[in-house]
């Protein structure tokens, strides 16, 4: 123990709270990117643009992405919730988020994400000792039926997609059909995107430097694109923005909020192509939120748990997962994984989420003023005008055709009021398929083997 | 409950089958989520088709531009009366969409003590059912109706009003009982054929046959009790009544035998379907009994270790302290209320059916 406090409390390891603090500050302006899976950027940023992975030391390059994913992932609300949505964990808080800030309150739910998100950054430090003593198992029992998890997570995302419409006119059969519009088009939406995974997925037309890109533009077309031409089309403007002197909380909303968010992020965290968003959802129905304050800070701890956590995972000794894309980018320079290390990664996330937490208020009052100043449709029409040379220049013009297609399949769940889940699709279905060894007939009946 | 609940509690009744548990991590089939599907296939029927094809013998539809409560109160009366007269009568109460995210509200209830049906006009909401400040209505003759139903005693589980504000409004079946009072049920075509046992044998019989008639012994035939074309109506009909015992602990119970039985019982009312911990207790039972069936059904588990080293540990520290846990708090809430004298919102009744997300719920 005291070795261990010896090395976390050595001065040597300052420099990796500098670089923490330098991905913090960084993710403030990755969390502006509309769509661009939070992986997908930092892979180009330090891969590619820095060529990081050469200049640094192993330990530094962790921090720094330590310092970007949790500071992303507690900073990217407040892009998400006066400029739009960033990726697809992002986008089941879309509804809430917009109400809050259609009503003035948009401050107030930056602020209860914040604490949610920072509950699950507790949650998960306390927890870290825990990860070492029981994942391994949890890890041997569901590895040979991960195929049939990602089954039911598929299954249980349709089945509980209800109805909508009114139901008033005297014929039957107009109301059923009424009702099932937005089913169909959820049904319509998930077996399409799963089409479009499995073609992604098997010919790419994405050039093969930039093969590790190949999902970005399948991102950029179904969830930023449709999400910014909405925002153009829209003709409103937003309320003027009320900040609270003081927040209405109490223990309990707190407790279960990140208690909720907890499970969802994890759940995420640990199975394969299943976001925050899908998580989120499960959990809340498995603790039967309901309360708006609940659900805005359970999805907070949620998407944080999620991006931190399944990093986390990548750390815990004698466990070896891997999930999500930045876990990935650093296994070429981690030769080993001890537990000073996981514990070391633990203490700089802490710091991060402190720091982070600090940013939370300045950088909220930035985008507010950002706000008042420039017209809303004018900064989703730049962030368009970024967004689809970024995908030309890493994709090519194979990018841009699938980022097309995506663009309508995207605009789907937009235009109908459908479940925008359903287009996760994309990845759950051929991986799903694939795992469970349907792949390669699912390709031949579409012609692509 | 939950759909989530049912729709785990059912894989968690699959996953007792070891046969199910080696076809999943041997034949990568997906047979355990057949007892999910099947889980929460009741409430699937009811919201995805039954609603539709349920008749009213009366509709109202208020006019937003004309309102008066006593107009809704009368034609709620007229259905009471054609119960009298015949046994049964069925309304059905429609909401008023002025905008796109603009509802007007009213709130309809039954008062057993004076036999009156009360209606009240309320503010226009919101989609969130936030009301407008300043929107109700001025006219208190044509806000607020109490119609006195003649010769008539009601009798109803929940006395609460019910919110009629947002999406589709609610329906009412009013049936005349032996004692001549009139029974107030609330949805009636949810929790009837669909959540049958009777349902769910026939579904596992057809299932069967087809099973029968199509699936072979499979590999090491030997090592299971039960044939492989069993698993198949088995796991439906376990899936399917897992949804119907969850739902019988609420307050609002099912039809069990349907047809042989006419009505929908009365639930044990232990727990409301909405409420948070009942809820997670049967998700977080399934969860550790899928787990915990997972480990001791893995294929080859003399040359694969347990991911459960010790029973006792994961029994312990996975369900017996979360239990602990759960019941606490379970007990604290009650306790609170109790003290506050603040009535527990039922989501098995009307007060909070158009408010839930998850029409599972109700």
């Amino acid at each position: 123990m005291s070795e261990l406090l010896n090395y976390l409390l050595n001065p040597g390891h300052l420099d990796l709270i500098y670089f923490s603090v330098i991905g913090v500050l960084f993710s403030c302006f990755i969390s502006f990117l509309p769509a661009l899976h939070i992986y997908n950027v930092i892979g180009i940023f330090l891969l590619v643009v820095l060529k990081f992975e050469a200049a640094m030391a192993p330990m530094q390059l962790i921090s720094l992405c330590i310092g970007m994913i949790v500071g992303y992932s507690i900073l990217n609300t407040v892009p998400a919730t006066y400029f739009g949505p960033g990726d697809e964990s992002l986008s089941y808080y879309i509804l809430p988020g917009a109400d809050w800030l259609a009503k003035g309150r948009g401050f107030e739910s930056v602020i209860l994400t914040g604490v949610g998100a920072l509950g699950g950054i507790i949650l998960l430090a306390i927890l870290a000792p825990a990860f070492v003593w029981f994942l391994p198992g949890l890890k041997s029992i569901t590895a040979p039926h991960m195929f049939w998890i990602i089954g039911a997570v598929i299954a249980y995302c349709l089945l509980s997609e209800w109805p909508k419409g009114l139901s008033q006119s005297e014929n039957c059969w107009t109301n059923f059909f009424e009702g099932w519009k937005y089913l169909g088009v959820g049904l319509i939406t998930f077996l399409l995107s799963g089409i479009l995974g499995f073609i992604v997925m098997a010919k790419t037309m994405v050039p093969i430097e930039f093969a590790f890109q190949s999902i970005t533009p399948v991102f950029v077309g179904l969830f930023a694109i449709p999400w910014l031409i909405t925002n153009i089309i829209n003709i409103g403007s937003i309320p003027p923005q009320h900040e609270p002197e003081s927040m209405e909380l109490d223990w309990d909303l707190v407790r279960r909020g990140t208690f909720g968010g907890f499970l969802g992020g994890f759940f995420a965290a640990f199975i394969p192509i299943v976001t925050a968003g899908v998580g989120g959802l499960m959990a809340g129905h498995a603790t039967a939120q309901r309360d708006g304050r609940l659900f805005v800070m359970s999805y907070g701890t949620c998407k944080t748990v999620y991006y931190v956590g399944s990093f986390l995972l990548f750390f815990i000794p004698g466990l070896s997962l891997t999930r999500g894309g930045l876990a990935w980018i650093v296994t070429p320079v981690v030769t080993s994984l001890t537990v000073k290390e996981y514990f070391l990664f633990v203490a700089i996330m802490i710091i991060s989420a402190g720091f982070s937490f600090l940013l939370l208020i300045p950088f909220t009052r930035a985008c507010i003023k950002l706000v008042k100043r420039v017209p809303y449709h004018w900064i989703s029409v730049l962030a368009l005008i970024i967004v689809v040379p970024a995908v030309y220049t890493f994709t090519g013009w194979g990018g841009m055709a699938i980022m097309t297609v995506a663009t309508g399949l995207g605009l789907f769940p937009v235009l109908f009021q459908a479940r925008r889940m359903n287009l996760m699709g994309v990845l759950l279905l051929p991986v799903c398929l694939n795992m469970a060894g349907y792949g390669n007939d699912i390709l031949r009946f579409l012609g692509l083997l | 409950m939950k759909g989530f609940t049912h729709f785990i509690s059912g894989i968690a009744v699959a996953s007792f089958f070891p046969q199910a548990v080696h076809m999943a991590s041997q034949e990568q089939s997906f047979i355990l989520c057949l007892g999910g599907i099947f889980g929460i296939l009741p409430d699937t029927l009811d919201f995805k088709f039954a609603k539709y094809f349920h008749k009213s013998d009366f509709e109202i539809r208020p006019d937003p531009d004309d309102l008066d409560a006593n107009v809704i109160a009368n034609d709620v009366v007229k259905a009471i009366n054609k119960a009298k007269e015949t046994g049964r009568g069925t309304v059905q109460l429609h909401t008023m969409q002025l905008a796109s995210n603009r509802w007007r509200s009213y709130t309809l209830g039954f008062d057993s003590k004076s036999s009156e049906v009360c209606v009240e006009i309320g503010p226009i909401v919101d989609t969130g059912q936030i009301p407008f400040e300043g929107t109700e209505l001025k006219d208190p003759k044509r806000s607020v109706a109490r119609v006195k139903v003649d010769d008539c005693e009601f009798y109803q589980q929940f006395d609460k009003k019910s919110q009629i504000a947002i999406m589709t409004g609610p329906c009412f079946e009013f049936v005349k009982r032996e004692n001549g009072k009139i029974e107030i049920v609330f949805l009636p075509w949810h929790r009837t054929w669909s959540h049958s046992f009777t349902l769910g044998l026939l579904i596992s019989f057809i299932v069967g046959i087809i099973s029968f008639l199509t699936v072979g012994d499979g590999p090491n035939p030997e090592l299971y009790t039960i044939p492989r074309w069993m698993l198949y109506p088995l796991i439906i009909l376990f899936g399917s009544m897992v949804h119907i015992i969850e739902d019988s602990t609420g307050f609002m119970g099912n039809n069990l035998f349907y047809p042989f039985t006419k009505d929908r019982t009365n639930g044990l009312g232990l727990m409301s379907a909405a409420e948070a911990i009942p809820n997670f207790l049967f998700v977080w039972t399934s969860i550790i009994c899928i787990l915990f069936n997972l480990d001791r059904f893995r294929w080859a588990p003399d040359e694969v270790a347990a991911g459960i080293s010790s029973q006792l540990a994961f029994w312990g520290w996975f369900y017996l302290l979360p239990l602990a846990v759960m019941a606490y708090y379970f007990f604290k809430g009650k306790r609170e209320k109790a003290i506050k004298a603040v009535k527990t919102v039922d989501f098995d009744s009307q007060s909070g059916a158009e408010q839930e997300t998850d029409v599972s719920v109700i």
